[in-house]
This record gives structure tokens, sequence and C-alpha cells, in this order.
């Protein structure tokens, strides 16, 4: 292009960027340190390991393998498949996303639904409520499959379900692979269920060495692992993937003609999902209705229930302002740099996602404390005023978790909104006269707005539902309403616990609803639901 | 949008983002002055009536911040000199012994709380007392177990109660402490022989102790081992809940029995009040309403009972040893996991 020609000293916005960037991911990168500093303590609770690994390892097959199963074959329904309510049925679908997994184990505890309390149990419950990730990815796949190969593959003699079996499912291999990944991850991030379930994972083993066994640097070395096979996790998926990107876009009108089910197995396709989403969305809505109306009726709301919801909402929406605006930060570095060490340490910054939030809460919380600690001493010897504890006393901390927690998602819907706005055309606006400011406002502001609202949208329900870290880090004054869900939960307090639990599901419910909204009817683009779960993705393999 | 409009939303926006954020920062942070900071253990048994009459009575703030005793404990830990935290409420003694240990703790000669609170139910360096104690025993089924079936812990590792058998989980600081104490008094061997004798059973296990008595009641188990409170609540909510107590051990040491205390956190800029606390908490008219409303055992053993655990008459208790418990706890937590109590 020549008009920017490589410079030799590094870029002020480089510079920036990086700092950002290893700012964010510092503590994520410094945990390692805690092998140096007590090498010893390693091996005092290494008798925990075996058992954390059986019990992950049991976690991931079966919810790798439910997830893959229900969702492929629900989106692969709703794709290949025409039946009566399908337009809004494969929208239904989507609903379980807002159910939190420790909330519908909360209602399963209630009802003492038999053998709950296991891998097994555990295994039903993300399986129930991880599915539409891969659903949502494995359909958006089939939908833009062309017409013509499959087509070609039934003039070569394969029946139409034949063809989907072997043309249409490995050409969604990627998608339905980078699905199962994200519910892989959500599992493995998980600690409410396993802890509610009593299944020893290993973000179980790090909560007891923690707080049974008082050892933090333990606790950072076992979270090291556990970083560590989620960082191995992504790089499989990669793999796995390869460089293929099946991408043959169906041009509108070309898409592949829908099998018309009739008579017994039209009433199933109808019938099956509705019932899955009952099962998962509407019988604990309708449960938790019921106990929550019975809580306000006997006095058992918690006390702490108004300041619980004021606070959910404060930080939900604090988070979803902040968040996004550092990743608007970090992707505008990317953009003027134009340095791949950039674009690496961006990326860098983003690995807290797909990390359990008690890890991150123990990488946030050290260096905090100990800058608290020192700027604190400093305060009281330079001018003998007591700051109290800045970051660790206050939502400071708590905001610090969430955004190295959540910034991938941020970051996965903003960039790809501002990737796609080409260079040439900020450099057309400026050959017509405007100036970078005008270049912003009328050029990318209008263009980025999806991608702004949606990553505005995910962080605000991910901090909503978010408790692990919320739980360590929470300052005096700032239960939340998943605290109070857990609180009451692990007490068998379910009356207490519902309408919490309630205002979570449905304030989980807005952002998909709006999403299914936007996406509008079949056949359009699915720009917000693309946008979404791009996001996520994004997140995930970046 | 305009370039204007685009320089006023950034204006406006970083305007309410700043305030916002002092304002998210601040209201949350429970920082206001001559407020007495009380980290909860007990918080989870709902909203309590001594608490709420002293903030009223002595027009005191009272900020209740509730979490598990072990969260608390090392929440002040990390916090240092700076925490914010007056006072430290557990519900098991060995989070009390291990702050003292760690000198979190400031002692109190007080001859008010002295007073109230017997010597055996507090640290003899007075920096904790307790507030009420608990036994942790054996529950049976009314319907399908007779009293004298199983009288002592080491019958829940009898053969006849396999698949019989309901326990809390074994990350439950109840649980572990009842295990440190058998440990320190029984020895290693001897604890790890009597667990595994459990274990053996293939106990189902549940996360609270109310869903180990439910268990019971719907016939899923016919044994488990609770705190007695838990008992209480059901029974006060419904009197012909089919579950009793078996006071264990009745010709052994007695029934194990921990308790729930506080004491005020060193460094607290507010000890008097702190104190002022302790005492109206430890005074027999408020240990009558732990006793009442929790179906808890008061400090002084003289208060009377609530009448659902009273009907149960009176038993023999294992003496509290907290050093004992206390030194033994990691030696509990590993040797729970090495026999598999989940």
């Amino acid at each position: 292009m020549g008009l920017n020609p490589r410079r030799r000293r590094p870029e002020g916005s480089t510079v920036l960027t990086v700092a950002l960037a290893v700012l964010i991911a510092g503590p994520l990168i410094g945990l390692p340190i805690s092998f140096i500093v007590a090498p010893g303590d390693f091996g005092k609770f290494s008798n925990f390991l075996p058992e954390a690994f059986a019990a992950t390892g049991i976690l991931m097959v079966g919810v790798g393998m439910g997830t893959l199963l229900l969702g492929t074959s629900l989106a692969a329904l709703v794709s290949f498949c025409d039946f009566p309510g399908r337009s809004w049925i494969e929208w239904v679908l989507v609903l379980p996303l807002a159910m939190p997994g420790y909330v519908f184990t909360l209602f399963a505890l209630g009802l003492d639904l038999p053998n709950i309390r296991s891998a097994g149990g555990a295994v039903v419950i993300f399986t129930l409520v991880l599915y539409p990730y891969v659903y949502l990815l494995a359909r958006s796949a089939f939908l833009s499959q062309s017409r013509t190969l499959m087509e070609a593959a039934r003039g070569l003699g394969l029946s139409r379900g034949a063809a989907i079996v072997r043309v249409g499912l490995p050409l969604a291999r990627p998608a339905i692979l980078g699905g199962v990944a994200l519910a892989l991850m959500e599992t493995l991030a998980d600690f409410g269920t396993v802890n509610l379930l009593g299944v020893r994972t290993f973000t179980d083993a790090i909560y007891r060495v923690w707080f049974n066994a008082f050892d933090r640097e333990a606790a950072m070395q076992f979270a090291t692992i556990l970083m560590s096979i989620t960082l191995l996790l992504l790089l499989l998926e990669r793999l796995a993937r390869g460089r293929a990107r099946y991408h043959y876009n169906a041009s509108r009108g070309d898409v592949i003609p829908p099998i018309r089910l009739r008579g017994p197995a039209a009433v199933a396709a109808v019938v099956l999902p509705l019932l899955l989403v009952g099962v998962v969305l509407a019988a604990p809505v309708a449960q938790l209705s019921v106990w929550a109306v019975q809580s306000i009726q006997n006095h058992l709301l918690a006390p702490e229930f108004a300041t619980e919801a004021r606070n959910s909402l404060l930080l939900s929406a604090m988070s979803a302002v902040l968040v996004p605006l550092v990743a608007l930060a970090l992707a505008y570095g990317v953009r003027t740099s134009r340095s791949r060490t950039a674009g690496g340490a961006a990326r860098l910054a983003t690995i807290g996602y797909g990390l359990p939030g008690s890890v991150v809460a123990v990488a946030v919380i050290v260096p905090l404390a100990w800058l608290d600690h020192r700027l604190g001493d400093a305060a009281g010897a330079l001018f003998g005023v007591d700051l109290g504890l800045i970051f660790t006393g206050t939502v400071i901390g708590l905001f610090c978790a969430y955004l190295v927690r959540f910034l991938a998602l941020a970051w996965g819907a903003v960039e790809s909104s501002l990737a796609r706005i080409p260079a040439q055309l900020d450099e057309a606006a400026r050959g017509l006269g405007a100036d970078r400011i005008d270049v912003i406002a009328r050029v990318h502001v209008p263009l980025m707005r999806t991608g702004l609202i949606t990553a505005t949208l995910l962080v605000f329900t991910e901090v909503m539902k978010e408790l692990p870290a919320t739980l360590l880090l929470r300052p005096l004054d700032g239960d939340t309403l998943a605290v109070g869900v857990w609180q009451a939960t692990t007490e068998s307090l379910f009356q207490t616990a519902a309408l919490p639990a309630l205002l979570i599901v449905l304030v989980g419910l807005v952002p998909v609803a709006l999403m299914i909204r936007l996406s509008g009817r079949r056949g359009t683009e699915l720009e917000v639901a693309g946008s979404w779960t791009e996001a996520e993705r994004e997140a995930v393999t970046a | 949008m305009s370039r204007k409009r685009l320089i006023t939303l950034v204006a406006v926006g970083t305007a309410v983002l700043v305030a916002g954020f002092v304002g998210v920062v601040v209201a949350t942070s429970g920082s206001s002055a001559g407020r007495l900071v009380v980290y909860t253990a007990r918080s989870h048994y709902g909203e309590e009536q001594p608490f709420k009459d002293f903030a009223k009575t002595t027009d005191t703030k009272l900020t209740l911040f509730g979490g598990e005793a072990s969260e608390l404990y090392e929440r002040i830990r990390s916090e240092g000199d700076k925490t914010r935290a007056d006072l430290l409420i557990t519900v098991d003694a060995a989070n009390l012994w291990r702050a003292t240990k760690a000198g979190l703790l400031e002692p109190v000669n007080d001859p008010e709380i002295l007073k109230n609170v017997p010597a055996d139910v507090r640290d003899p360096g007075n920096n904790w007392f307790g507030l009420t104690t608990r036994a942790r025993t054996i529950m049976r089924s009314t319907k399908r177990v007779s009293p004298t079936a199983a009288t002592t812990y080491e019958d829940l590792g009898d053969p006849r109660w396999r698949d019989k058998l309901c326990l809390r989980s074994g990350t439950s600081d109840y649980n572990v402490s009842f295990v440190a104490d058998r440990i320190a008094k029984d020895g290693g061997a001897s604890t790890e022989a009597m667990l595994r004798r459990w274990m053996a059973n293939d106990p189902k296990i549940f996360g609270s102790d109310t869903d180990v008595l439910d268990a019971i009641k719907d016939g899923e188990c016919d044994v488990g081992l609770t705190n007695s409170y838990y008992l209480g609540r059901e029974l006060h909510a419904d009197p012909s809940f089919p579950v009793a107590p078996v006071w264990a051990d009745q010709n052994g040491r007695g029934t194990h029995v921990n308790l729930s205390g506080l004491g005020v956190v060193k460094g607290t800029k507010h000890r008097a009040k702190a104190i002022k606390l302790i005492r109206y908490l430890t005074e027999p008219a408020q240990q009558r309403l732990f006793a009442r409303n929790n179906f808890e055992f008061a400090a002084d053993a003289n208060v009377q009972a609530a009448k659902e655990i009273a009907q149960f008459g009176s038993f023999k208790r294992d003496p509290i040893d907290v050093r004992g418990a206390g030194e033994h706890l990691d030696d509990a937590l590993q040797l729970m996991q090495k026999v598999g109590w989940d």
C-alpha cells in the first residue's frame, strides 16, 4: 500500500496494546511462579490429583459425547427436515442457554431427583444446559451448506439420509467441534454445579486445597495445571480443525430443500424438542416460581435480597460497559499498529476465558493484595491516611477478575466486527476530507453496532451468572444474586434460593430473546446469532 | 452518527461511567464510619433475631458479611492488618482455633462475658467465646430403626447399614471437625478403621444435613449423621417428621459436640462496640433465642433447649477438645480423601 511504511521503532500503539494485554494476562502468566515460591507444597496434595483427573476426565468425555449427539442431531433435524412449527421450534431450542448449570442443579436437588449427586448426574446436567452451543454452531454450518454439493452426492447414488451423514456432517465438522470445545470449556470452568453435586473435579480440588487446607500456593499450582489442560484443549481443537474452513456459502434460494416429515415422525420432531426445553427450562422456571412465591409468603426471602439484586444489576451493567471498552481499545490498538506482536498480545489477553472463576480469582487476588498492602503502607507512612484495601476491599478487584475472565467474549464480538471494515474504507473516507473522529463516527460506529451490542449483552449475562470469582472477591456489601443462590442452596434452603435464581434465569433470557428477534425469520442472515456464537468461538480458538 | 454526536456521546458517556464506577465502588464497599463489621459463618441460618435486636436497641450499624468459616478465615488472613472485620463468627471450633493460632484474634477479658460463657466452651486465652453448642449425632428413621439398633459412631459401620447409611459431603466443616476430633482422641489408625467400615457400607452422600434427614424420611436410607438442630427445624415445620436422634456413645465418651463461637479481630477500631455485641449475644435472654429459633444448645448448658430437641432428653457430651481437633484438621482432610468420603 505504501501509505504506512514499516518503521524500525516500535509504534506507540503497539507498545500501548502490548502493555494493556500483558497487564490483563499478567496474573495468569504469573500462576506458575507458585512452583518456584513454594516448590514443596505441590507434593503435599498430590494425592488429590488422581481423583481430580479421573472426575474431570469422566465429565469431559460424557459432556463431549452428550452435547455432540444432542446438539448435532437437533441441528440436523431443524436444518434438513421440515415439520409443523419448525420455524419457532428451532429458536425455542436456543433458550436453555439462559439456564446456568448451578440453577438447574438447585432445581434437581430441590426435587430430590434420584442419583443426581454423582458424576453421571453432572454429565446429564451439563449436557442439558450446554448443548445449545453445539446446536447453534452446527445449525448455521448446515444452513450455509450448498445445494450443489448435496445434489452431487445424490447424483453419485447416495440416498438423502446418506448424503446428510456422509457429506453434510463432515462439512460441518469444524463448527461442531468448535461447539463441543465451547461446551467443554464451560464444564471445566464450572464450580457451582460440581461442588453442589459433590463431584471432585479439578475446580473442586483447587477450592479444597485453598479453603480447607489454606495452602494458597498449592491452589495456584493446581490452577496452573488446570490452565494447561484448558490451553491443551484449545490446541487440540485447532489441530483437529486444521486449516480447514469449509465455507461454501449458499446464496439465497440455493439452500438444501428440507425433507418433509409426516405422521409419527413429524409428531416426534415437534414433541421431543419441546419436551427437552420443557425439562431444561420450563420445568425449573415453574418450580422456582412456586418456591419463590412460597418464600415470600413464608418470609423465607434472604434479608440481603434487595442488596443482592441491586449489586447484580450494577456489577453486570458496569462490566458490560467496561469490558467491551477495553476490548475496543485493544482492537483499535491492533488495527492501527499493524504489527503481529500487537495481535499476538491481544490474543494473550483473552486466555482468561475458559478458565474457572476460582482460578482467575486466585490469580488476581495475589498481586492485588500485595499491591493493596504496599499502597496502604505507603499512604500511611507518607500522608498518614488510611486507604483501606483499595483493590481487594472494593469491587475494583472484582472488575479486574471479570475483565480477565470475560474479555475474550467482548473481544470476539468487537474485533470481528472491526475486522470486517476494510482499511481502504477508512482511507476512502479520509480521502473525502474526513478526519479520524469522522471516520469513527460515520464509518465505524454504524458498522460495529451489532458487534458492540453483542459484546455488551454477553458480558452482562455472564457477569450476572458468575459465581466463584464473585464469591471469593466480593466486597463487604457486594453480595450478588448468584452468591445468594449459592449460600441458600448449600444449606438446602431451596425456597430462599428460588427468587434470586429465577431472576438470573429471566435476565439471561433477555439477550437470548433479543438475539432470536434480531435474527428474524428462517432464511435471513443470522447476524446476531452468528456474531454471538462466533464471538464465543473466537474467544475459544483465539 | 455525526461527529458532534460522537463527541457529546463520548464526553457524557465518560462522565456517567466515572460517576457510576465511583458510585458502585462506594455503594458495595460497606464503608461508613462507626459500622461494626462481622464476618459470620452463621449467615446461612438466615436473619437471626439477636443481631437485629442489638442493632436496634444500641443504634449500631451492623454489617454481617456471610460465607463459609474457612473462606472468612482466609479473607481475614489475606487482608491482614487492613481488614475491616471487627468480629469473626464461625460455626465450628476448629476455625476459631486456627484463627487464634494465626494471631488473627485479640483476647477480651471482660468479666461479664466470662460470667456468661462457661469455661469449657471458651478459649483459655480468652481469644474466643462459644455462642452455641451443637451435637453431631446419629439420626434414625423412627419407622424402620429401633432406638437401640445403632448407639455408637462405630455402629454406623455395621454391615447391616449397607446402602442404608446417609452422610453429608466430606467437604463439610462439620464432618472435617468431627473426624479431626476422633483422630485427636482415638488416634489416626482407629479413626481410619472406623471410616473405612462406614465407607464399606457405600453411604449415600448429600450436600447438606437437611438433605440427609429428608433422605431418611423418604426411605432412601435408615440412618445418618447430622447436627441435631437441623432435625429441630424439620420437627418445627412438621412435628410428625419420622426421624429421631440417637445420642451416640453414651456408654463411652459421650456424643460429639462442636460449637459456634466468636472472637474480636485483632486491630479492630471498634473494640468497645465489639465487646458490647459479645456481651449481648451471650446474655441468657439472647441465648434462649438462639436455642429457641435455631434449635441449638446455648453455650451455657443450663439454658433450656427448644422443645423440639429437649423432648429427646439430656445426654452425656464428649468434652470439646478444640486444640486437639484444630491440630488434626489437615490429617482429617487427608484421611477423608484417602478413605473416599466424597
